[in-house]
């Protein structure tokens, strides 16, 4: 096959069309044809170069290696920059190139209204390209590069709408915390340099290897906090409400299906590989509570917005406890549950900032209490909004239950395994989080698509077709892998899983086979891959039963057709049957707003509401402190418990 | 068969919907009444609605005044066919002692065709049972009547 | 061969058939109960059926404010998730389709009629049901984590008779445990647990102190104000089948046992037991008790059945 030899040069392609096409937009995006077909361009032929590698990586099992201008190792010490692409570098890449090309395939349109759009275009396919870079690098060095690329495109991003409100000044948070981050991550790597005069992560694991001294627990600790910043898990939350909801929706959707994803991914690489430390009970206990207190807190504070955008912020914070907690059981259903809900998150949090971001097109703002009774006027966007929500709320069959349920079962085993009466408090809470989602998104569809209609929203129209075609894949995908689990699992999520547990394989494709063995003092840890659940789950038997219920209904309603009255269709000749009941008055508007949609939830926590009303102050200073602080006891923690 | 089973069930489960068009309340504690105990009207499959879209019986009291005649008017149109009229008490049939009021624009048949009038300020529980007794014989012939 | 026994699993029994006249028969048999306890006749055991279809034949109103598709979908989803949940409940030894999901999974399908609900509620347009879906939602947050517990400490208790130190989600492996060891609501560490359960039911379902989403003397019936004719009579029939539902896993949970071996006897008594569930959490509860305010039914969940259940599963932690 000609692409054969293709295959080794596909990781640094598809970084390098990215970055390219940045350079290249600044250059001549003047022109909106230009950009246009630049942008897309670029993102198409990047996604094409991480296709290619499905089938080495995934299906043949292969870990892809590349040196940049070939400096491979010499006497054991690898000085060139490497890429090293195995199952888990791709299961991240292919999400990084998906959201890419879908989320700059939806701006086309979208950001038509707003100036500088060349700028957008630029500051996309760079934050693209850093992110698939992050993920395929086998160089910490590259990855903090990275990570510091990512986050001024990001900044920039969340700026991009500079006049409306508080855009600048979330970029301004970001920045700061941001900074944060991205300086504890330096300073890691510097002091793992210091430690192991190597900067490659497979070098690293090999030296590192039942080494914990002073120095590379607080490298550790240091690197740890830094990824932490990154996904956004609790105490490092505050900016990303923020910034998601200030940034244009394209962008939210990027920030919330890659970039809180980079850090996920740097989690993941550090605590399994690099440092190899995931089997410490401290380290689980450490990354399941930050996780759970993620779940929890992520869901109760978006119960109480009113603000679409930032409710779904407050929800890819939720969401990414859910990974971070499965992710720190490591069991084998455990990471494949979090990889997997990495996944669904990816595609149903970018799928709903999609619907946000259409209906700030359509209507001009995402504030809930000023909508209401879209769906006849976007039917389509509608639809696509509910399955987004039951998707993230875990209903059977989309794909957040799959995910969720893998979750639940691995946490529930995990008690049961000597984890401790904790994890059943962890299970409960995973369970109970994923009601208020539910809740809160029957928020969101009460007030911006059912209920009474505005008047003042008459004009809305639905979205252009070149918005609706990503939201519809997503939703696809979303149904898909909801219903074909099993595909998904033995696919996609089981290479990546393995190259969780395959840290001899990823040291021996970098420094040569053989490498591994020779310099570890300890064997690398094995988890033990047992995929036996607690309990069943075949979407595909009852999808069969749904069907022929379905069928008897359909019969059923063709029958009583001939009873059902006529249906006025416009308002104007309606008379007062047709009207909605209002105690015998004629109809005037009067809904209940967003926010006070759950009162009486919200009344029994209100304690709870006030004080966290507080800590989401606003001021930036306080949420830098809350990341160093929260930096400090990490490290703390871990001098005092590994 | 199916059309008689359906047609039987409507007499057999009148849901009762109670609009008050300015009534002084007698009547209204009346109805109440039938739910109690002593004559248990839910024995006969009667349920009080709690939307007009959900009921089959309209049960009108009070002598129909400016200020509720659209209301009741609004309502009862907002009652899925088939549906029956009851007039409960003697306000909303004749006017009662509130006739000639420059508040009240009854009757209510000067509106609405009504099915069944029970008189009486207010009536004996009795007679609203026979009454919505009688309401159900004519739900069930609306509904043969529709469907041949 | 065996297609045709999954349809005659599905369409007859336990399916679609079987658990209609359960869902009819049971809710009569309640109403008729609340009667004789407020010493009324009651009305007949199949009333429910008249309702019902009565509606069927009744005019079907769209108010212009509705979304029609979802409007009228929403009914019919929420019946077949309810079907399918009946499906996955074991009757004693007999299962139609056991091995395909758990607990988990019958958790989850529970709260679609929920949604079903809600979602019908709000496409209707109208001001009472955004009331009454609101108070829905939070009486799901209500009994979901008490129920979550329940399931978790019954999922614990039966994980460790029946395998080294382990858990379990399955219904089949919770159906064998009572089969071995006879019905877990004999299990003292269960009690707890078997009680907040059924406190857990009346919620549910839905019915009368804990009604607050349909609430009909002050928002009009909730999400069902605008429903009438056929999409209302689903809609009446989801509730019957909810109580059926519900009381039938209560006692697949609790009073499960080695059955007599004969499907149809075990169906009978299987019926009888979830009728017996019925008249202590519902028919009495409903007779004796009036409507909560909606924050005291969030708080009596996540204080005092919650707190049952805690119990019980801290119980079932140290083996008991």
């Amino acid at each position: 096959m000609m692409f054969e030899r293709l295959i080794p040069h596909c990781p640094v392609l598809a970084v390098m069309t990215l970055f390219l096409g940045a350079f290249l937009t600044a250059i001549f995006g003047r022109s909106k044809a230009a950009r246009r077909i630049l942008l897309m361009l670029a993102s198409l032929l990047s996604s094409f170069f991480m296709a290619l590698l499905v089938k080495p990586v995934f299906f043949d099992g292969q870990i892809i290696s590349y040196w940049m201008g070939n400096w491979a190792p010499r006497a054991g010490y690898a000085i060139g920059i490497g890429f090293e692409v195995d199952g888990l570098s791709l299961f991240f890449a292919l999400l990084v190139s998906l959201t890419v090309l879908l989320s700059n395939l939806y701006s086309l349109r979208y950001i038509e209204r707003d100036d500088c759009g060349d700028y957008y275009c630029t500051l996309a396919l760079m934050l693209g390209g850093s992110v698939l870079s992050l993920v395929q690098t086998g160089d910490i060095f590259t990855m903090f590069v990275m990570i510091e690329i990512m986050t001024f495109a990001c900044v920039a991003l969340t700026a991009f709408r500079k006049r409306s409100e508080g855009a600048l000044e979330a970029a301004f948070k970001y920045l700061i915390v941001g900074c944060i981050g991205s300086s504890l991550v330096l300073t890691g790597v510097i002091l793992l340099y210091a430690q192991c005069h190597t900067l490659n992560m497979a070098q690293l694991s090999a030296l590192l290897a039942g080494n914990l001294t002073p120095a590379t627990v607080f490298a550790f600790a240091l690197l740890l906090t830094g990824f932490g910043v990154k996904s956004y898990a609790v105490p490092f939350h505050f900016v990303a409400a923020d910034a998601y909801m200030a940034a244009p929706s394209s962008v939210s959707m990027l920030f919330s299906g890659m970039v809180n994803k980079a850090g996920v991914y740097g989690v993941i690489r550090l605590c399994y590989i690099i440092m190899q430390s995931m089997r410490l009970p401290a380290l689980q206990t450490l990354l399941v509570t930050l996780g759970t207190l993620s779940m929890f807190v992520g869901v109760t504070m978006a119960l109480r917005q009113h603000d679409f955008k930032r409710l779904l912020a407050f929800h890819s914070i939720s969401q990414i406890g859910y990974v971070l907690t499965a992710l720190g059981l490591c069991t084998a259903l455990g990471i494949a549950g979090g990889l997997y809900h990495a996944m669904n998150h990816t595609l149903f949090k970018g799928l709903l900032f999609l619907c946000a971001g259409a209906v700030w097109y359509a209507a001009g703002t995402t504030d809930l209490d000023r909508m209401g009774g879209l769906s006849k006027r976007m039917p389509q966007t509608c639809a696509i909004f509910l399955i987004a929500a039951f998707s993230i709320s875990g209903l059977p069959p989309f794909n957040g239950f799959v995910s969720k349920w893998i979750i639940y079962q691995a946490t529930f085993e995990k008690a049961a395994e000597g984890g401790g009466f904790g994890y059943i408090v962890v299970t409960v809470v995973a369970l109970v989080t994923s009601v208020m989602t539910l809740a809160s998104f029957i928020k969101v569809a009460q007030s911006v698509f059912f209920g009474q209609e505005r008047p003042e929203l008459a004009h809305v129209r639905e979205v252009p077709l070149s918005m609706r075609i990503p939201m519809w894949i997503l939703a696809v995908l979303c149904v898909v892998t909801g219903v074909a689990p099993g595909l998904v699992l033995t696919y996609v999520v089981a290479p990546a899983t393995y190259a969780v547990t395959n840290v001899t394989g990823y040291i021996n494709t970098m420094m040569g086979a053989g490498y591994a063995e020779s310099v570890m003092t300890v064997p690398a840890q094995s988890i033990p891959v047992d995929a036996s659940f607690a309990g069943y789950y075949s979407p595909v038997s009852w999808l069969i039963l749904f069907a022929v219920l379905l069928l008897a209904f359909a019969l059923v309603a063709l029958l009583g057709k001939g009873s059902r009255g006529a249906v006025c269709q416009d308002d104007t000749g309606c008379d007062d049957k047709y009207a909605v009941f209002f105690g015998g008055e004629r109809v005037t508007r009067s809904t209940v707003a967003g926010s006070d949609l759950f009162w009486g939830f919200r009344y029994n926590f209100r304690h709870y509401f006030r004080w966290m009303g507080n800590v989401h102050s606003g001021v930036v200073n306080d949420y830098a402190a809350w990341a160093v602080g929260a930096g400090a006891v990490i490290i703390l923690y871990l001098y005092a418990l590994l | 068969m199916f059309r008689n089973l359906i047609a039987s069930s409507a007499a057999k489960s009148p849901w009762l919907f109670h609009i008050n068009a300015g009534s002084c309340n007698g009547c209204d504690i009346e109805l109440v009444a039938l739910l109690t105990p002593r004559y248990d009207v839910e024995r006969l499959g009667f349920k009080l609605a709690g939307t007009p879209r959900h009921a089959d019986i309209v049960v009108v009291t009070g002598p129909v005044t400016a200020q509720s005649k659209d209301r009741v008017l609004r309502t009862i149109s907002q009652v899925p066919e088939p549906r029956v009229i009851v007039t409960l008490g003697s306000c909303p049939c004749s006017g009662n002692v509130f006739k000639g009021s420059y508040s009240v624009v009854g009757p209510l048949d000067k509106y609405v065709p009504v099915d069944v009038a029970i008189a009486g300020c207010a009536p004996k529980p009795e007679a609203i049972i026979h009454g919505l007794a009688m309401a159900t014989q004519i739900l069930k012939e609306k509904k043969k009547g529709a469907k041949a | 061969m065996i297609n045709w026994w999954i349809l005659f699993y599905i369409l007859i029994f336990p399916g679609f058939l079987f658990c209609l006249v359960a869902a009819f028969l049971l809710s009569g048999i309640d109403r008729k109960l609340v009667a004789r306890m407020q010493k009324r006749i009651g009305p007949p055991i199949l009333q429910n059926f008249y309702d019902f279809m009565k509606l069927m034949g009744k005019e079907t109103i769209i108010p212009h404010e509705a979304n029609r598709a979802v409007f009228l979908a929403a009914p019919v989803v929420g019946l077949l998730a309810l079907v399918t949940v009946v499906l996955f409940i074991p009757i004693y030894r007999f299962s139609a389709f056991g091995g395909i999901a758990d607990v988990v999974v019958i958790l989850y399908l529970l709260t679609v009629p929920a949604v079903a609900l809600i979602v019908g509620g709000a496409a209707s347009g109208s001001p009472y049901a955004g009331v009454g879906i609101s108070r829905e939602m939070v009486a799901v947050l209500s009994y979901e984590l008490p129920l979550v517990m329940v399931l978790l400490a019954i999922g614990k208790k039966v994980g460790l008779a029946l395998g080294e130190n382990a858990v379990t989600f399955s219904m089949a492996n919770i159906a064998a445990y009572q089969n071995l060891f006879g019905p877990l609501i004999a299990k003292w560490s269960m009690i707890p647990a078997a009680l907040a359960m059924l406190l857990v039911i009346p919620c549910e379902v839905g019915c009368h102190p804990f009604d607050v989403a349909e609430a009909e003397t002050e928002i009009c019936e909730g999400p069902l104000v605008e429903y009438s004719g056929a999409p209302l009579g689903i809609f009446k029939l989801n509730y019957y089948l909810k109580m059926f539902v519900m009381t039938a896993l209560f006692t697949a949970l609790f009073l499960g046992g080695r059955g007599t071996g004969y499907i149809a006897l075990d169906a009978l008594v299987f019926f009888l037991c979830c009728v017996c569930v019925t008249a202590v959490s519902m028919s009495l509860v409903r007779a004796v008790t009036a409507r909560l305010k909606v924050e005291q039914v969030f708080k009596f969940y996540w204080t005092v059945v919650a707190g049952l259940a805690l119990i019980s599963l801290v119980l079932a932690w140290f083996g008991l």
